[in-house]
């Protein structure tokens, strides 16, 4: 199992976000968590991802714990998280969101100088500049590479965030609300993209409103309410589940 | 010796309730403003230096010069904020940038006017009480209850009056306050205005105590964000209670270790502060 | 990169130019451009505001002169004692002040704390520092020169085209850094540090390093200024002194690469071109400060940038 989370908790105050969740994803699969607004969902992908330590539980990647490690111990590990909201490097262009994002690649490059990378660095990043240009363009952004990212558009900021977590060579990728916001086009290229990562070996995680989305895609899903599973497998299975439907208030998997 | 030890705990009272007047100011414009404001200290200086003129120059009562220096203090404040301080809102870096500027400034014109040559104030309360075995200067009684007053009435009145409600509400929630009518520029104009006034009148004190000199500013500005990070921002009668402490640990320190590192105490006490409990000695409450 | 060409014209000027007063303004602006570079590097790369750079300023003179007092060091070695100290100060305040991860502000005023504490040291240790007395710099750094073998900087000439040598060093360092994946991980650390987290960066190793090299090229500035000048204080640690550093860094442009070159050059020459008493002179910093930061926040470079860009678009 290449993640397993058991007794996940996290409290603030009197407040519990995630209560109690376990769950294990297998390499290669991927998994939709959904649930309706304050599940928890986001809470539980930034746990994941070190932005915040756990109250209790346990976060095994490949046998390790790493519940409570730093983000970029996390992200070196293989395990990769994008926002909601569009996190960016105001002021920076496209290209540079990419280069920025290139460090993880960068480090794992082993037969190279690094002291040539810091002279010259035109010849020694060759490399990865090339790949930053192919993750650009799988995003449909090969065209703003110049622009400054204060002029993109939702959907473009949303696939800039997408670009730079290939950029960091996933194992695990949590995708909090990947879709949200974009309009169909912008989806249909997202289908695209998360199809190229899956055939790449990549696991994907992947939280979002619209159910369809996600029952279009996941092996697995896993129904959130107030911070506790509710119930977990096949995304048809759960979303014909009782307590799934009756978290909903009715609404159907057709939303 | 036990009159010495009692004297420097008076003089670290003393001095701890002009830091904490100080720290107050720093505090509520932190909570208001968004920035700390660190020429805060200068407005003090200029306090102390309106008040030293008005009474030993002009030979205006006493009171009066006080009164003046209050008044011109907060002008002072008030040009500060329109022309600069509202432009930082919420800006830390902006606005510490921008003090430092206005410290360089002030210090300068102040040094061209009053030379470095300390100017001392004629004694404005003589003698001392006696209590038992020790001897209390009056003028430092008075001038802690004053201190103390002030501070004593800016929590009442923030925590009483409509203004002092409004002010709290919209540091705990601006949009909100907002909404409901709370005047927040005025507001943020308003509490720039009251802490240089505030300093200005520790100034006022200040100067019936000790010797003047133009730099007088920078060092207490440093030991009022001392006091108030060592209270917890945000805590407003903790700013004197975190004054208080720290003058009173540099005064008595200094009996015991070398007193030229007296200054030096309080960095420590900072430092420590800020890394094992960074809210402050009585926590973050507003 | 390009930029850096401007420097071979300065290289000839003692050609054409013999007034004194020209070249030592010059020689001031060019240390105190290492100094500004340095505060760039720290606050328009990764930016963490630093109060402490005048500190550093101070103890590589302190340390340099102090090495060759007390060892008998030549001066390029003093230095080298000097860039340990401070090199092991910086990770010390650097640890304490970003383990526990003080924001931008915090830091700003614990690393003032330290900056104060280090100048009552020096003030205060009379036996070692001479306290508010100074102490005289006789020595003069040595170099290896080919054809005249050993010579001492004493001369205005040579003095120029060290600190022009020098400045040139830095500024390729500066540069070569800036364009990096250190200069990368510094920008982004700068703009959005919880999103550098996730993308892997070590936020913690990457905001010492700049603080580290910040302060190993303030001390250098240091070192050359106090043997230039023939005479070390106290004062060097200064409040003031971190706030000509930094006015400067911020008129020519913070996150530019010549930026405290031009900002240096002003700032260094003003006196010399409008007379003013010594009290004003910092007044006057401090408006020039309040002006870019309300004003100009990209400084006389990063506005020059500006119009360009705007120029070949428009075209």
């Amino acid at each position: 199992m290449l993640l397993k989370v058991e007794n996940l908790t996290k409290r603030f105050g009197g407040l519990v976000a995630v209560s109690d969740v376990s769950f294990g994803i297998e390499k290669g699969e991927i998994i939709g968590i959904f649930g309706p607004n304050g599940s928890g969902k986001t809470t539980l992908l930034s746990l994941l991802a070190g932005l915040l330590p756990p109250t209790a539980g346990h976060v095994f990647w490949k046998g390790e714990d790493i519940a409570g490690a730093r983000p970029n111990v996390i992200a070196s590990r293989g395990v990769i998280k994008t926002f909601q909201n569009p996190q960016l490097f105001s002021e920076l262009s496209v290209f540079e969101h990419v280069m920025i994002a290139s460090f993880l690649a960068f480090t794992r490059i082993k037969d190279h100088s690094r002291l040539s990378s810091f002279l010259a660095p035109g010849k020694g990043e060759a490399a990865l500049r090339a790949r930053a240009e192919k993750a650009l363009s799988l995003c449909r952004l090969q065209g703003a590479s110049e622009k400054s990212a204060a002029e993109l558009s939702y959907g473009e900021e949303k696939m800039l965030g997408v670009a730079m977590a290939m950029m960091c060579e996933p194992e695990l990728l949590l995708l909090d609300e990947p879709a949200s916001g974009l309009g169909n086009d912008e989806i249909h290229n997202l289908e695209n993209v998360l199809r190229d990562l899956r055939a790449h070996g990549t696991t994907l995680c992947i939280i979002d409103h619209k159910v369809a989305f996600l029952a279009k895609f996941a092996d697995q899903a896993i129904a959130l309410q107030q911070g506790c599973k509710i119930a977990q497998g096949r995304p048809n299975d759960v979303l014909a589940d009782p307590a799934v439907v009756k978290a909903y208030l009715g609404r159907s998997h057709h939303a | 010796m036990t009159q010495v030890v009692v004297g420097q705990i008076l003089n670290g009272i003393i001095l701890g309730s002009l830091y904490g007047i100080i720290a107050l100011g720093v505090t509520m414009t932190f909570g208001i403003t968004g920035i700390v404001n660190f020429a805060l200290g200068q407005f003090m200086m200029i306090g102390a230096y309106a008040t030293w003129y008005f009474t030993d120059l002009a030979k205006f009562p006493f009171p009066v010069a006080v009164a003046l220096a209050v008044l011109i203090s907060a002008a002072a404040g008030l040009l500060a904020d329109q022309a600069l301080f509202r432009f930082t809102r919420n800006n830390l870096v902006n606005g510490l940038l921008v003090s430092i500027g206005l410290i360089s400034v002030t210090e300068s014109v102040a040094l061209l006017l009053f030379t470095t040559t300390p100017k001392n104030m004629d004694t404005v309360i003589a003698g001392s009480w006696t209590l038992g075995a020790i001897t209390l200067p009056r003028m430092k009684v008075v001038a802690f209850l004053l201190l103390a007053a002030v501070i004593g009435l800016t929590w009442l009145g923030l925590s009483r009056a409509w203004l002092g409600r409004a002010t709290r509400a919209y540091a705990q929630n601006p949009e909100a306050a907002m909404l409901m009518g709370v005047p927040t520029k005025l507001l943020q104009t308003g509490v720039v205005v009251y802490s240089c006034a505030i300093a200005g009148f520790g100034g006022a004190l200040y100067a019936c105590l000790f010797s003047l000199e133009p730099t007088l500013g920078g060092l207490f500005i440093l030991k009022g964000v001392e006091s108030a990070i060592l209270a917890g921002v945000g805590n407003l009668l903790g700013a004197l209670a975190g004054g208080v402490i720290l003058g009173v640990t540099e005064s008595v320190g200094s009996l015991y270790l070398p007193s030229a590192f007296r200054d030096a105490y309080g960095l420590v006490f900072l430092v420590a502060i800020l890394l094992f409990r960074p809210a402050g000695l009585f926590g973050g409450q507003k | 990169m390009k930029a850096l060409w401007f420097l071979i014209p300065l290289y000839l000027l003692p050609l054409v130019v013999t007034s004194d007063t020209v070249l030592t303004v010059l020689i001031f602006t060019f240390l105190l451009s290492i100094l500004a570079i340095g505060f760039n590097i720290v606050f328009g790369g990764a930016g963490q505001l630093t109060m402490f750079h005048a500190a550093a300023f101070g103890i590589g003179s302190y340390a340099t002169f102090l090495s060759m007092l007390h060892f008998g060091l030549p001066f390029w070695l003093g230095f080298l004692v000097a860039v340990v100290v401070i090199v092991l100060v910086s990770i010390v305040i650097g640890w304490i002040c970003f383990k526990f991860r003080l924001k931008e502000f915090y830091f700003a005023v614990v690393t003032m704390a330290f900056a104060e504490l280090c100048r009552l040291i020096a003030l205060n240790w009379t036996s070692v520092t001479n306290g508010t007395l100074g102490m005289l710099v006789l020595e003069k750094p040595t170099l290896w020169l080919p054809g005249s073998g050993i010579v001492k900087i004493e001369q205005t000439t040579p003095w120029y085209f060290l600190t022009l040598a020098s400045l040139t060093v830095v500024l390729v360092f500066s540069a070569l850094l800036m364009r990096s994946w250190i200069g990368r991980n510094f920008s982004a650390i700068r703009l959005n540090e919880d999103l550098a987290q996730t993308l892997g960066i070590d936020t913690f190793r990457y905001k010492l390093l700049a603080f580290t090299i910040s302060n190993v090229i303030a001390a250098f500035a240091g070192a050359l200024y106090g043997f230039y000048t023939g005479f070390i204080e106290p004062s060097y640690l200064s409040v003031t002194q971190s706030l000509d550093a930094i006015a400067m860094a911020l008129l020519g442009g913070v996150s530019t690469i010549l930026g405290p070159v031009v900002g240096a050059l002003v700032l260094t020459s003003l006196p010399h071109l409008i007379e003013l008493p010594a009290e004003l002179r910092v007044a006057v910093y401090g408006i020039i400060l309040i002006l870019v930061i309300l004003v100009m926040p990209r400084g006389i470079v990063g506005l020059a940038a500006g119009f360009f860009k705007r120029q070949t678009h428009a075209s």
